[in-house]
């Protein structure tokens, strides 16, 4: 019954929906994502009806969602988007820039709509009233700043009666009708200028308790008609009315009639309503259809089939949403914390496998043939669930990608720049919890390129430069890292800029200095060489924050620059945090572990090769490149077994470009090791990075090999 | 027990569905759009099908099309939801050979008793 609707709570008493909120809400954001996807990549002078239906869906669905759960907010803001996109996907306006701007500043409005609902209504309510008004008006065919109607070329095809029929008025807030409440349509006209109407429509939204008013596509440019909901008379309304119109130019019908008349001339098999007591009918049935309660006549007899559709069948939607249906069907949706947990458990039987592989070592194989054999399928099987347990982790660099055109669309607009974004390798696999920390610094590297890189339009072109600016964002993978690029083809760094600057603040420079240690320069703390501070760039926070932040995913940044043509800015990352390559080596009783992926190579070392320079710091030779030393008894303070130095075996680790000797006792091994955060369990240690569980079930440290390298360069 | 095809794009309307409906006895088979519903169809032993009717690959009119031509299909009742219940969109349903209409939001306790009035 209609009564047992309520506003704001689309369920029944007994009938708990906030079990589905959560999905609701993930469903919602991936719908506004694509939404913006879609609207972004959208061609307005050639946009196609799949485009425009597949828009449009993402609206209609959160729309359905937010009005069945209860969010009537976001049920109001959608249902007026789904209107919009409406009548663009039925070609009766023709889309314009402002359409798709005011469609994405919606969706954005919708996400902290629903963030909000998310928290359990905590914090203000972004308001939408005027949001909802610049679509209404977008809709009605009103473009702001503009009188002329924008309607498209040809004229809706006007069946008669039926294009005056009220639009299907689909309710959001919805069922709420009160009793008395009456659906009329008003058309106004002739007028001299059809924005005389407008006055109408203020009216409603000035005066409370008057209704509500909706544009409806009038077939004459003179004329309006607009969809009224009211209780008032009609006589009080063309009182009102008269202030702004003269009352022949009022046409006042009521709509549910004129509709139903529609209808019942097209055909004659009336349609059963059930409820009709309260407005539209929430439901009903068609009289002599298969299965109706009603038409036990077993109608079955005339083939529905035989009545060919009038109405083309929509065509087969775009292809990318169909897939994405298809997708869904064969995933599921688990919880951060499970997958976390299974990983956890991995790292254990990864340990415990290490340890049986360690204790095993000393069987005789002829005696133990069958239990060496089980330990083998172990080793080889523990492996391949690691493997297939990291994968579940891994997420496509898209996600990461899909937040930059909207940002660069808006940044290029706010500095009147024109950017294109091209991104490279979107299907890229990157660990979960890499993706998270590596959006942050991305951004920042991307409104630099657009902000600091990318010149203004006119510049280019005196340089000789297309006028658009390219930004190219890249992701692959390179052996166990992956390498995010960030490029673009504006102005480049400048040496001169970036060494006078260096000097303004004091750090000690040369002209010798090769051009990669330049660069690295703009990492300093507080380095800026934006002439001038805008809001998006040019604080000097940030590139030394990006460095920071990336160092601590034991990544690396990498500049490469030519003034006048661009700069690349290369992120190498490793491809998860929770499981590394390791080498073993063995500083007297202790043992480290180094990432496998920075070591270069390991050699014994004759006393001749390595010489003592200025602070007792000593240098080795390596193929007539000189590297320096480091020992790490001395670093970590531990003791060594051998005193005699002629022995020494060192092992060459490279990090941020720079290679550096590790001075060890001995090279024990390789192996995967299971990380564990040393900071989150005890403190940071200088020069180390993690620690972990080795397969006798001693701990042992991972080596911070960036940090050692920096040491060394200090 | 009954079986009904839960025929929507939206996860969380077909959670709520299902969930509504076989809170109500009824055992239920989801489908993520019209193409799904036609081999879930093919499948599962049907007795109803409430499916949405704006979905991506087969909408719900042109899937009631499609099932009505199959000899199976004739005669279960097919139920179309909708936010929507304009006349073209009841017309459109009847002539595809649809049972009712049913318009969204609804209220569960709404499905159900729908639901009863065509299966019993």
């Amino acid at each position: 019954m209609a009564e047992t609707y309520q506003e704001g709570s689309g369920a029944g008493a007994d009938f708990d929906l906030s079990q589905f909120y959560q999905i609701f809400f993930e469903e919602a954001g991936e719908n506004l994502d694509q939404m913006e996807q879609m609207l972004l990549n959208l061609d307005l002078s050639s946009a196609n009806d799949e485009e425009l239906n597949g828009i449009f869906r993402c609206a209609h669905s959160i729309k359905g969602g937010s009005a069945t759960f209860g969010f009537s907010d976001v049920a109001e803001l959608t249902h007026q988007m789904e209107s919009l996109l409406d009548r663009l996907r039925r070609h009766e306006l023709q889309p314009i820039p402002q359409m798709v701007d005011v469609l994405l500043e919606s969706a954005d409005a919708s996400r902290s709509l629903l963030a909000r609902h998310q928290a359990g209504g905590q914090g203000e309510a972004v308001s939408t009233t005027s949001l909802v008004r610049r679509i209404s008006d977008l809709a009605a065919g009103l473009v702001p700043g503009d009188a002329a109607p924008v309607v498209a070329a040809p004229p809706p095809p006007a069946p008669a009666p039926v294009a005056v029929a009220p639009a299907p008025a689909p309710k959001v807030s919805a069922p709420v009708v009160p009793g008395q409440a009456r659906q009329l349509e008003i058309q106004i006209g002739p007028l001299d200028r059809p924005e005389q109407a407008d006055a109408i429509k203020e009216l409603f939204r000035d005066i409370p308790g008057l209704g509500a008013i909706r544009d409806v596509p009038g077939s004459q440019a003179n004329t309006r008609v607009f969809a009224v909901e009211t209780t008032s008379t009609n006589d009080d309304l063309l009182d009102l009315f008269a202030f702004h119109v003269s009352k022949e130019q009022v046409l006042i019908r009521d709509a549910a009639a004129s509709g139903e008349a529609a209808v019942a001339d097209a055909d004659d098999e009336p349609v059963v309503a059930v409820d009709t007591s309260g407005g539209e009918a929430p439901y009903g049935f068609f009289n002599g259809a298969p299965g109706a309660p009603h038409g036990e006549a077993a109608a079955a007899a005339h083939a529905p089939v035989a009545q060919a559709p009038k109405a083309a069948p929509k065509a087969s939607a775009e292809p990318k949403v169909a897939m994405q249906a298809q997708m869904e069907s064969t995933t599921i949706r688990v919880d951060v914390k499970k997958v976390d947990q299974l990983i956890n458990l991995v790292g254990e039987l990864v340990i415990t496998q290490a340890m049986l592989a360690q204790n095993s070592r000393g069987l005789d194989a002829g005696a133990y043939q069958q239990l060496l054999a089980g330990l083998a399928d172990l080793d080889r099987n523990t492996r391949d669930l690691q493997e297939s347990v990291m994968s579940i982790r891994m997420i496509p660099m898209s996600i990461v990608f899909s937040r930059f055109p909207r940002m660069l669309r808006d940044l290029a607009n706010k500095l009147g720049k024109k950017v294109e974004l091209v991104t490279l390798g979107e299907a890229t696999e990157l660990d979960k919890g890499l993706v998270e920390k590596i959006t942050d610094p991305l951004t920042h590297l991307v409104r630099n390129s657009c902000d600091h890189g990318i010149e203004m339009p006119a510049d280019r072109l005196a340089k000789g430069k297309s006028e658009h600016g390219t930004i190219t964002l890249s992701a692959s993978h390179q052996g166990g890292s992956i390498v995010i690029e960030v490029r673009d083809d504006g102005r480049g760094l400048s040496r001169e800029k970036i060494l006078s600057k260096a000097q303004e603040r004091g750090i000690e420079v040369s002209d010798q200095m090769s051009d990669a240690d330049v660069w690295q320069l703009i990492f300093a703390p507080g380095f800026s060489t934006a002439d001038e501070v805008t809001d998006v760039s040019g604080r000097g926070v940030g590139m030394d924050v990006v460095k920071r932040n990336i160092a601590a995913l034991n990544g690396s940044v990498e500049i490469d620059s030519a003034e006048g043509y661009g700069m690349k800015v290369s992120v190498r990352l490793p491809l998860t945090l929770a499981i590394m390559d390791g080498m073993s080596v063995g500083v007297g009783e202790e043992v480290y572990i180094l990432p496998l992926s920075s070591v270069v190579e390991s050699f014994q070392v004759n006393a001749d090769d390595v010489s003592t320079v200025a602070q007792g710091s000593q240098l080795v030779k390596v193929r007539d490149e000189y590297m320096p030393v480091i020992a790490l008894e001395k670093i970590f303070q531990v003791p060594r077994f051998d005193l005699n130095k002629s022995s020494n075996i060192m092992v060459v680790v490279e990090a941020d470009g720079s290679r550096v000797a590790l001075l060890v006792d001995e090279l024990l091994g390789q192996h995967q090791v299971v990380v564990k955060n040393l900071e989150s369990n005890y403190r940071k240690v200088p020069n180390v990075s993690g620690a972990t569980i080795l397969g006798d079930g001693t701990v042992a440290l991972i080596l911070d090999t960036g940090g050692l390298v920096r040491r060394a360069r200090h | 027990m009954q079986s009904i095809l839960a025929v929507d794009d939206s996860p969380s309307m077909r959670k709520m569905v299902s969930f509504t409906l076989t809170g109500a006895g009824y055992h239920v088979v989801e489908a993520v759009d019209g193409q799904d519903a036609l081999e879930k169809a093919e499948t599962h032993n049907i007795d109803l099908v409430l499916a949405d009717q704006n979905m991506p690959r087969l909408d719900g009119i042109g899937l009631t099309r499609k099932l009505r031509e199959h000899p199976k299909f004739k005669t279960i009742p097919i139920l179309i939801l909708t936010t929507e219940s304009s006349d073209q969109m009841k017309q459109a349903g009847r002539t595809a050979g649809a049972t009712g209409w049913l318009v969204k939001p609804f209220d569960p306790n709404r499905l159900i008793e729908v639901i009863q009035k065509v299966i019993r």
